[in-house]
């Protein structure tokens, strides 16, 4: 008899844990990506944002480019989730302020979990960047549009503290070339 | 099935035991999530106020959260301070602006009764005429956070003070 009460007790233990852990898998499985941003984004109480691009870096590691700060969105912010047995979690976010004024584009050097990012805001006007470094290394960074346009380069290599930036409209016409610095130091 | 009355005891003692430390472990994570929130709100308002970078290393308790000042947090910083010098009363924390502790540098702008004895004197002093209204410590604080001077004069006010260059000629 009481060898039947603990087979019991155990199996109930048992299926609860299964049934627990399918739980979580449909629950992740299912957790949309854009609810969890936007809960994430919430929980920093930054006054209004401004997704530009979702970046997936693997199928549980994906970047978020947003600006935030109502009126002028100028607090320029990359964060970083990754997917766990509880569904997509916060790892880190950078914001850092970018204001455009007079300037063609902005450009800063941050370093989130082991990747270095280079991003920032730039006119609506310009549909394509090229940047030339002086090692002759090429890059094209993607162009996110939102309330501003912002590019950004996902670097794989080493990071570089500055380059040419050639600024192209829709018909492929130059609009801009500047050389851009970065500190490759920052935040110290 | 009967259960004897020790069983039921310690069936009730356990009971209350879980029921006991699941209340204390929701009421205490209810409390850390409120201080988080609050803690976030603050951080974000400093950040954006002061023009300041930001590294938000954890959002859960215990916040973590690392400000550092930009090249805009710079020029608030020189309004402020061009201001604090000629109106002492303003007061410019200079020791916690070096510690960078952006929550405790905030408190001098805290007593908008101070502001506003500020910028009347701002008014007062002004050797120029002015027509319509005159600025409020709203006025005094678009200009340090936002050099910001509309709808007022103030840009006229801070030249004539010599706290602003004189405009270039176009």
């Amino acid at each position: 008899m009481k060898k039947k009460k603990v087979i019991i007790v155990t199996m109930t233990i048992i299926l609860l844990i299964v049934i627990s852990y399918f739980g979580f898998q449909l629950v992740n499985q299912n957790q949309d990506i854009e609810d969890a941003i936007e809960q994430e984004l919430y929980e920093l109480k930054h006054t209004v944002e401004d997704i530009y691009a979702i970046e997936f870096l693997d199928d549980d590691r994906v970047l978020v480019f947003y600006s935030w700060s109502f009126p002028d969105y100028s607090n320029f912010g990359v964060m970083e989730l990754e997917k766990t047995w509880r569904g997509w979690q916060f790892v880190e976010a950078v914001s850092n302020r970018m204001e455009m004024k007079n300037a063609w584009l902005k450009g800063v050097y941050v370093k989130i979990g082991d990747r270095a990012i280079l991003r920032g805001p730039t006119w609506a006007s310009v549909a394509k960047i090229e940047i030339i470094t002086g090692d002759g290394r090429e890059y094209r960074p993607e162009i996110g549009k939102a309330e501003r346009n912002i590019w950004y380069l996902i670097l794989d290599d080493a990071p570089f503290e500055e380059a040419t930036f050639i600024l192209y409209d829709n018909d492929g016409e130059v609009l801009h070339e500047e050389v851009l610095e970065f500190d490759l130091n920052w935040p110290e | 099935m009967r259960v004897s009355l020790k069983y039921k005891v310690l069936i009730i003692l356990v009971l209350s035991v879980i029921i006991g430390v699941a209340l204390y472990y929701y009421g205490t994570k209810a409390r850390q999530e409120q201080a988080t929130g609050e803690a976030l709100k603050d951080y974000s308002y400093i950040a954006r106020e002061y023009a300041l970078d930001a590294i938000y290393k954890s959002k859960e308790f215990p916040v973590e959260v690392e400000l550092y000042p930009s090249a805009y947090t710079e020029a608030i910083l020189e309004r402020w301070k061009a201001i604090s010098e000629r109106y002492p009363e303003l007061d410019y924390p200079e020791s916690a602006i070096e510690a960078r502790d952006w929550i405790e540098v905030h408190k001098a702008f805290e007593d908008t009764d101070l502001l506003k004895d500020v910028i009347r004197k701002m008014y007062k002093d002004a050797t120029i005429a002015y027509e319509g209204l005159g600025g409020s410590y709203i006025t005094l604080l678009d200009y340090i956070f936002y050099k910001k001077y509309e709808p007022s004069n103030m840009e006229d006010i801070v030249i004539d003070l010599g706290i602003e260059p004189p405009r270039e000629e176009e």
